[in-house]
């Protein structure tokens, strides 16, 4: 497995500084295979996001161990490039100068970064709005900028923190299909954060559930789309069962979320 | 952290103030080894001595005592016609045409510079002085007032009406108590500007305020008496802004409690 | 053309000056009219008194504001980034920030004779600590998602402090420096004052002490309307360099 991700026994820790230190993660133990889409699906609290942030290395991982491609992961990188669920580009800067950060980053020559800014802008159907501002995009604009951004790099996995969770529902379907067709072109790796069950059947491979706190892998269900999902397979029994399954099993977690949260 | 013994309270107070007390302790050596003259820097230990002096002398409560009267009383005139024509202002439109822009104008201005027109217009005493904190402390409460009694929640405002308040009432008993966190607020930012404009004022004229007291000690190469006046300055500042605190605290026991609601 | 509608008070405030002390309304001797107000204003211009003060004084002045704005963002942000300095100096900062700064300026005279190195010392003193205080709070508000990104797409440590810190903090060190801006006059007026020699403030005082009171309101009008114009303009250019904020 020479692109994939493995996370062993992963464990963490919340450490507040006021309050009681709570477990976030327990021994979470997972495989990703490379160039395969996975999403992690739980109720809120169950520290999808985290795991997601560790193999990011924006945390240090105390307990366990995560590596991609046989290396352990030691803190960010772009490699793993990410797209968080309110955007976070910078305001200061203009739509190309967001998708050109990276780019500098990488050091490559001023004609090269500017024809790949041009590129990936044109990809996500941003055109024209080169010089805008963040505060003048729409939600479903400003992800699409957030994504060619992390996309300019080109980075082998691609981490997803419920990135379509601050958009409208048709927004949301447009983003699916924006996203599944550039996919199509560059695969990558994708760790998808997300708590909507009909999202994670639709765009991935394989859905990991992770039970209610301290987060564990409750289960692996294989979705297997045989390439890109055409948009009327949400109407299939196949669909509909495995949707139903997964509401299932994540609906008895997040109860007992629930229940975790009265007693305190 | 389950039984906080009395040594780790010190520790932890000796860590977090870790930079002040190297400061002081460097500042205590640094003097006796007489690294730098007893002129520019005296002796910690020589300071806190004189300030002792002082005050059992009764020299330096007097001298605190009158800047305190300048800084308050300029204070008490700031702070009940800035409320006044704030509360104008922001009910009456003829107020508003007319102060709006003299408070635009007058915010950003060091008001300071008016001192000499003060002087020339209400003699080199007290007068003068408390006018110059009154006029510098004023800007700030009006803006608050005015802003406060503005917004104060209309449907607040209508509820009373519908009830058959009386517009008197419903000024003293429903808009005023809800503009009044606010108000407190242009209050607690009036408060150190009047005890700094006090100070200036003495600085620049002299009298027997610290501010003058200070700058005779400075004439007189009397460098711990400078000192002493500045600890004596700061001490009276943080106590009339912790002060300002309580009263606010007191007086807003029912605002906390509906915030927190 | 709203400007004009909006300060006509101040407007007919200028003909009060001017008809009252002529129709003995107010007494002309502590209030010259206006006119001879400005009468006295032109001939200090041209006699170079105007300017020669007013260049001190505004020498001075760059010279603390500068000083004290780019040291206190400079550690407002450090403090923000780098926990162990937080620890350090917070507390210092705390207790320092009550003491009005002003009464620094005899411990300046004390330490730097009478001349603009105090001037410029009280100035930078007096500016300092709001601005550490906004840098900081800027600083510190930064969402933590645009420093990961910026990581995430390559950046060191250092550059995201530089590229993302500071730029975000933007909005709250422009408005502590706006606050600096109007501290940094009245710590100049009163420095002067106190200290003498040259500048405006020292100009007004002079004027003052030696009868000249028309040219004394010329002198305290003039001080007056550059510090509401230093604002003025500050707040365009503040606006202008938020602009992406909408």
């Amino acid at each position: 497995m020479s692109g994939g991700i493995s996370f062993d026994s992963v464990s963490h820790t919340y450490r507040p500084a006021r309050g009681r230190a709570v477990l976030a993660l327990d021994r979470v133990s997972l495989a990703v295979r490379e160039r395969e889409f996975l999403a992690l699906l739980g109720p809120s609290g169950c520290g999808k996001s985290t795991l997601l942030y560790l193999l990011g290395g924006f945390m240090p991982v105390e307990t366990g161990r995560i590596s991609v491609g046989g290396e352990p992961v030691t803190g960010p990188g772009p490699d793993r490039g990410i797209v968080f669920q309110n955007f976070a580009l910078f305001p200061w800067k203009t739509v190309k100068q967001n998708i050109l950060y990276g780019l500098e980053k990488q050091k490559l020559p001023r004609p090269e970064r500017e024809k790949r800014a041009q590129e990936f802008i044109d990809l996500v159907h941003l055109t024209g709005f080169e010089d805008s501002y963040p505060s003048q995009l729409s939600g479903g604009m400003k992800q699409r900028v957030a994504i060619a951004r992390t996309l300019a790099i080109d980075p082998a996995i691609l981490l997803m923190d419920e990135p379509f969770g601050a958009l409208d529902a048709q927004t949301r379907g447009l983003m699916h299909e924006e996203l599944l067709g550039i996919m199509e072109h560059r695969p990558k790796t994708v760790v998808f954060v997300t708590h909507d069950v009909r999202e994670a059947v639709y765009l991935a491979d394989r859905v990991a559930v992770m039970s209610a706190r301290p987060g564990r892998i409750k289960e692996i269900v294989e979705i297997g789309h045989n390439g890109r999902p055409a948009p009327e397979v949400v109407k299939s029994s196949e669909f509909i069962d495995k949707v139903d399954y997964l509401w299932d099993s994540v609906r008895k977690e997040a109860l007992l979320a629930q229940s975790q949260k009265s007693d305190g | 952290m389950a039984g906080m013994s009395d040594a780790s309270v010190l520790v932890r107070g000796l860590r977090r103030n870790a930079l002040m007390l190297a400061l002081v302790i460097a500042w205590e050596v640094a003097a006796r080894l007489h690294i730098t003259t007893d002129f520019l820097l005296p002796a910690f230990s020589t300071v806190m001595r004189r300030l002792a002096l002082d005050v059992g002398s009764g020299q330096l409560p007097l001298a605190l005592a009158y800047t305190l009267y300048r800084a308050l009383a300029g204070f008490a005139i700031a702070g009940l016609s800035g409320v006044a024509i704030g509360i104008l202002v922001a009910r009456v439109k003829v107020a508003r045409w007319f102060f709006d822009p003299l408070v635009s104008v007058g915010l950003p201005m060091p008001k300071i510079a008016f001192l000499p027109v003060f002087v020339l217009w209400f003699g080199v005493f007290d007068e003068s002085k408390i006018l110059m904190v009154a006029f510098s402390a004023i800007f700030p409460v009006i803006v608050e007032a005015a802003a406060a009694t503005e917004s104060v929640d209309r449907i607040l405002i209508w509820s009373a009406r519908g009830l058959g308040t009386s517009e008197r009432r419903l000024l003293w008993e429903i808009a005023l108590p809800a503009a009044f966190p606010q108000i407190m607020t242009g209050l607690q930012v009036a408060l150190p500007i009047s005890l700094i404009v006090a100070v200036l004022t003495e600085m620049a004229m002299g009298g027997e305020g610290l501010g003058g007291t200070m700058m005779q000690s400075m004439r007189f190469a009397d460098s711990p008496g400078v000192f002493a006046g500045i600890i004596a300055i700061a001490v009276a500042g943080s106590a009339l802004v912790k002060g300002m605190e309580i009263i606010r605290r007191r007086l807003l026991v029912w605002h906390a409690e509906a915030e927190a609601a | 053309m709203s400007a004009l509608k909006r300060y006509f008070p101040i407007l007919l405030l200028g003909l009060l000056w001017e008809i009252a002390p002529r129709l003995h309304l107010i007494d002309p001797e502590s209030v010259p009219p206006l006119s001879t107000v400005a009468v006295a204003w032109w001939n200090l211009l041209r006699s170079g008194d105007l300017a020669s003060n007013g260049l001190s004084s505004l020498q001075n002045l760059v010279a603390g504001l500068a000083l004290g704005v780019v040291v206190g963002t400079a550690l407002g942000v450090l403090m923000a980034w780098y926990k162990p300095l937080d620890e350090l100096v917070h507390p210092v900062v705390r207790a320092l920030y009550p003491m009005p700064k002003s009464a620094l300026i005899p411990v300046m005279i004390l330490w730097l004779g009478l001349g603009s190195a105090s001037k410029i010392a009280s100035i930078f003193i007096g500016c300092l600590l709001p601005v550490v205080l906004s840098a900081y709070n800027g600083a510190r508000g930064v969402d933590r998602v645009l420093v990961w990104s910026a990581l995430a797409a390559g950046a060191t440590r250092r550059a995201v402090l530089w590229e993302v810190v500071v730029p975000s903090a933007l909005p709250e060190i422009l408005a502590g420096t706006r606050n600096a801006l109007a501290l940094s006059f009245i710590l100049l007026v009163s420095s002067e004052f106190v200290i003498g020699q040259r500048g405006l403030g020292y100009l007004i005082s002079f004027l003052g002490e030696g009868g000249a009171y028309d040219a004394m309101f010329a002198g305290v009008l003039t001080v007056a309307t550059v510090g509401f114009l230093a604002d003025r303009i500050y707040l365009a250019i503040m606006r202008r360099a938020l602009a992406w904020r909408e």
